[in-house]
């Protein structure tokens, strides 16, 4: 990122292949759309592009990358609400497959997604930081301008929260 | 440790970042405390669970077809503006007189006689060009001279996969609706490509402007594409979509048997 910051143009496209991943799976989990999260992943390199003069380096590329990751999904969702577009791949509710592939565990992962979606935007996203992204808390606190400790505590509630969502969720489907 | 501690305790468990007097110190009170244990359990579950929600892949290669163009733009962006100009110019010269060398050749040599080597160079140096107006045209700021670059793009001859690509980009990403229709035009001869079609079917799922739901409904039928049943089946029963759009889309899935 020095090297593009520098001037070097060149060295964003490696940088890309290396972490577009990571930024479309945190979009792609807290969106729930996957047009849209590829959508946000362009923006958010060509926010890298745009800003580069602005990358200090004291903290390391990831966060300042997934900052910049939160702060397109902020723009992008300030008027709308997230749902989840894949639900039927979820679901395996395809044609194609028949009635007997749809399985137990595609709907509670698809119910389970649906619960993530349901959170508050940033319980959502730092049970997403947590648990996909390989950052340690140390660096999501950094992040997020918090401290550790108390990263730790709001992790325990939003997946205490999450847990509460999907079991009511469960326990919906069963009823119906 | 007390049961206040846990929280903290358990979410370093959950990531695995406990040291090993930690891990034993939170195992000992776990064993010996009810509430807390079926919360370790519980939420050790919620987390495995999270961990076995499959994502679809992006399409890294558009994706990067389109990082690669915003980063030419701001490379001609930080170059003087008369160059850019003169390099277009240099462009659009470096054609006509290429045009002009093979025709006067194909003309001398005549059409019956076999193509020499120089004939084949020139039309491939010229049918490279070509490609090059088109990716260029389709970068531009301005919507008219994207859409000039659609159309170029349909009149190539066996055009290369990075405009097959920016096509698809175009049709994706594209603000302007007119660029996009035009773009879903010039993908037609390339439908049976799995990426033109998935990326029709995605773009199906999530626009909204109706011209453009009716062109891609079209699409679909035409190409005969049953992936697309479960967005055509959401726009017909969708009470927001214009009664028009959700009318075709119907119309398309008797079409395609579904």
């Amino acid at each position: 990122m020095h090297a593009v910051r520098e001037g070097d143009l060149s060295q964003l496209g490696p940088l890309f292949d290396r972490h577009h991943r990571a930024v479309y799976d945190f979009l792609v989990r807290t969106t729930g759309q996957r047009a849209v999260a590829e959508d946000l992943v362009q923006d958010v390199f060509e926010r890298v592009l745009k800003y580069r003069a602005t990358y200090r380096g004291e903290s390391g590329f990831l966060p300042w990358l997934f900052r910049i990751a939160s702060n397109a999904r902020a723009s992008h969702y300030r008027k709308l609400e997230p749902t989840l577009s894949w639900s039927d791949e979820l679901d395996g509710e395809d044609e194609s497959a028949g009635p007997e592939r749809v399985t137990e565990d595609a709907s509670e992962a698809a119910r389970l997604q649906r619960a993530l979606l349901s959170l508050r935007p940033d319980k959502r996203e730092l049970i997403v930081l947590a648990r996909y992204s390989e950052l340690k808390y140390e660096v999501i606190a950094e992040l997020l301008g918090v401290d550790v400790g108390t990263i730790k505590v709001r992790v325990h509630r939003a997946l205490k929260e999450l847990r509460d969502k999907f079991h009511a969720m469960e326990a919906n489907s069963h009823a119906v | 440790m007390r049961c206040e501690e846990i929280s903290r305790r358990l979410a370093d468990d959950l990531n695995g970042t406990l040291d090993d007097v930690e891990r034993a110190e939170l195992r000992r009170h776990i064993a010996g405390c009810a509430a807390c244990r079926a919360e370790s359990d519980g939420l050790g579950d919620l987390w495995r669970a999270l961990g076995e929600i499959p994502m679809p892949p992006p399409d890294s290669r558009a994706l990067r077809a389109r990082l690669d163009a915003s980063v030419r733009r701001e490379q001609q962006v930080s170059r003087p503006r008369h160059e850019s100009r003169f390099n277009q110019w240099l462009l659009a010269a470096g054609i006509a007189a290429l045009a002009l060398t093979a025709g006067l050749f194909l003309g001398r040599v005549g059409a019956p006689a076999p193509a020499s080597t120089d004939v084949v160079a020139l039309r491939e140096e010229l049918r490279d060009l070509r490609h090059m107006v088109a990716l260029s045209l389709m970068q531009q700021q301005s919507a008219s001279e994207r859409l000039r670059g659609v159309g170029w793009s349909s009149r190539l001859e066996g055009p290369s996969d990075e405009v097959v690509t920016a096509l698809i980009d175009t049709l994706r990403h594209d603000q302007n609706v007119n660029v996009r229709l035009a773009s879903i035009d010039a993908l037609k001869r390339f439908a049976e490509r799995e990426d033109v079609r998935r990326a029709a079917v995605d773009v199906l799922q999530t626009q909204r402007a109706p011209l453009l739901q009716m062109a891609l409904i079209d699409f679909v039928v035409e190409t005969q594409d049953r992936d697309a049943a479960a967005a055509l089946r959401r726009i017909s029963a969708d009470t927001l979509s214009d009664q028009t759009v959700r009318t075709r889309a119907a119309w398309g899935l008797e079409h395609l048997g579904v």
